[in-house]
């Protein structure tokens, strides 16, 4: 009697873990599903259809990974560091080899907005399509008639080198079934048409919560701190919530769109790093409605803590007590080696008061980056220099990681965050050290 | 054409408004006295005034000088301040090659225009930004001295 319920008992798991392993290859083995696209009546033809398409490429910042510095545009090649290995971006020129070329527009629509690959394979969610899945089907169609108008480059991108189980692919369907969003942004109802294209914006192309929100142990997005900032490869990308504290909350529209279309805001900092890119690239080049749109969106979000002890203050004692050309008089005299380097590689551009005596990118006072006292940006920012190009204008800052040594930029980060920021300095030489590598 | 106003005289130039103010006074206008350096204001050798203050015309795009008015070292000798710190500068003998002569005397020009009786502390502050490879530091501290009318330094 024992026996046999023991053996009816075995038979019965047994059949539960072969059903499980059939689940489990047909969850990740069941050939991607294909379908078929098409566009709207409202969607334009020929040369708008295109100019429509560059527009929204634009705003996704295609161009911003799918490109070496240096290299040919679109042509990928871009190397993204991870902690398991490291990723290329593709190209996504028109080459029937070795770029897109080849690719039906059912196949570009769902890798775009479902991560899957012409050959059915999964795409890392390195390339946003989390964001990309809020595009709408015509959207997506015109920026492949864009694509299709670029001259196609014959070159192929190095092969992704990931570890083990990193390097499996099908496993993003896992990963997929955690954090892909259910369905696309649906429109709210209750909202101006102003906030749903904002939102649609925010959320969709602009793809900004993949550097403003914190990530997971599997490098998901943390749902509960949407917007509520993070660093990506040495870089913080700020909180955009509506804390009044450490995010933006006491932002107006106008200063939010002021700085996605310049990258500056009197009274704000300027733009730098990728933030700095993603104006150059995209957001200076959007229309003054949409920036507007994203900015009255963005007012919207909920807030969230950011960053301890990171609220800006406006006016701290020294920068307070200083002119653009001479430091607070109670410095004057220091020998302290923040301050004669501040002295000789920064007063000129920056000036005592932080006004920014060249340009306003240069403008410090009232900047996020000067009151962050984990001094991430500022550190890297001193390390590798900024640049910014936008068609309303643009400034560059020289790098200094090979012009001083570690304890000489901790020192400088040390001196800028007490007398533009107010904050007690925190910058360790092992932290300099550290941020050389990450930012690089 | 973008209009600029240098030394006191309009001048109308066809450049792109991103071009360095220096590239325009030197390769454009042909006023050669004010140096090349760095290119990335850290050397001090392009100062020029931009309605009196000193700004590093490498970095400056031309575009944002708008209609303030540029002095270079060719006519800030017309002013009170420029013709003291330029005989103070031939009084201590304070060159030895030159060739950060032009942005030092801007510099010490415009300092002096806005505190006529600076201390060292004050001379250092202003002038770090100004990097001179033969290291005449102190003759220009004694020279912007002398030429502030406070008492003779020996060099």
């Amino acid at each position: 009697m024992k026996g046999s319920r023991l053996r009816r008992f075995g038979l019965i798991a047994l059949v539960v873990a072969g059903l499980l392993l059939v689940a489990a290859i047909a969850f990740f083995a069941w050939p991607a599903k294909l379908e078929a696209v098409a566009p709207s009546p409202a969607q334009p033809t020929g040369r708008a259809l295109v100019e429509k398409g560059r527009y929204l490429a634009t705003a996704a910042d295609c161009v911003a990974c799918h490109s070496t510095p240096n290299g040919e545009p679109y042509a990928g090649g871009l190397a993204f560091k991870l902690p398991f290995g490291t990723i290329y971006s593709s190209n996504i020129t028109p080459d029937r080899k070795n770029g897109i070329g080849a690719w039906s527009d059912a196949e570009f629509v769902r890798a775009v907005r479902h991560g899957v690959r012409s050959d059915g394979q999964q795409l890392y969610p390195a390339f946003p399509y989390t964001a990309y899945t809020h595009m709408s089907t015509d959207d997506v169609l015109a920026i492949r008639a864009y694509l299709n108008t670029l001259r196609p480059v014959n070159q192929a991108v190095a092969v992704n080198q990931l570890s083990f189980p990193f390097n499996q692919r099908y496993l993003m369907r896992a990963w997929k079934l955690l954090f892909m969003p259910r369905q696309p942004l649906q429109p709210d109802p209750n909202q101006s048409a102003e906030w749903n294209r904002g939102a649609y914006l925010v959320e969709g192309a602009g793809h900004c919560a993949e550097c403003h929100t914190p990530r997971n142990l599997l490098f998901g997005l943390k749902s509960g701190q949407k917007f509520a900032g993070a660093t990506t490869q040495g870089w913080k990308a700020y909180n955009l919530t509506s804390d009044p504290e450490t995010g933006i909350g006491d932002w107006s529209v106008d200063e939010i769109t002021r700085y996605l279309a310049t990258g500056h805001t009197p009274g704000r900092g300027a733009a730098a790093g990728s933030m700095g890119e993603a104006v150059s690239l995209s957001l200076s080049r959007l229309t003054p409605q949409d920036l507007r749109a994203m900015a009255v969106y963005l007012k919207t979000i909920p807030p969230k803590p950011g960053t301890p002890g990171s609220k800006v203050n406006p006016n701290p004692p020294l920068m307070a007590a200083s002119t653009p050309f001479a430091p607070a008089r109670a410095e004057v005299g220091s020998d302290a080696v923040g301050l004669r380097i501040f002295e000789g590689a920064c007063a000129s551009c920056h000036g005592w008061d932080g006004s920014g005596t060249h340009s306003p990118y240069g403008e410090l006072r009232g900047a996020q980056t000067v009151n962050d006292p984990e001094a991430t940006n500022l550190v890297q920012v001193i390390l590798h220099g900024s640049e910014i190009r936008t068609p309303q204008g643009g400034a560059s800052m020289p790098s200094f990681g090979r012009a001083y040594n570690d304890a000489e930029i901790a020192a400088v980060a040390n001196y800028v965050l007490r007398h533009f920021g107010g904050k007690a300095a925190t910058v360790t030489p092992e932290r300099v050290a550290k941020a050389r590598r990450e930012g690089e | 054409m973008t209009t600029i106003l240098i030394n006191g005289e309009a001048r109308e130039v066809d450049v792109p408004p991103d071009m360095p103010l220096l590239w325009v006074l030197r390769d454009v206008v042909g006023l050669t006295g004010t140096k090349f350096g760095c290119g990335i204001a850290q050397c001090g050798a392009c100062t020029v005034h931009v309605d009196g203050k000193p700004a590093r015309s490498c970095v400056l795009p031309v575009s944002a000088v708008g209609n303030r008015a540029v002095t270079t070292v060719e006519a800030v000798g017309e002013t009170e301040i420029g013709r003291r710190v330029q005989e103070a500068w031939l009084g201590v003998e304070v060159v030895q090659c030159g060739y950060c002569q032009s942005g030092q005397i801007m510099s010490a020009a415009a300092l002096l225009g806005r505190n006529p009786a600076p201390d060292d502390a004050a001379i250092d502050a202003a002038m770090s930004g100004n990097i001179c490879r033969c290291a005449t530091y102190p003759r220009i501290r004694a020279a912007i001295k002398r030429a502030a009318g406070l008492p003779a330094e020996t060099v």
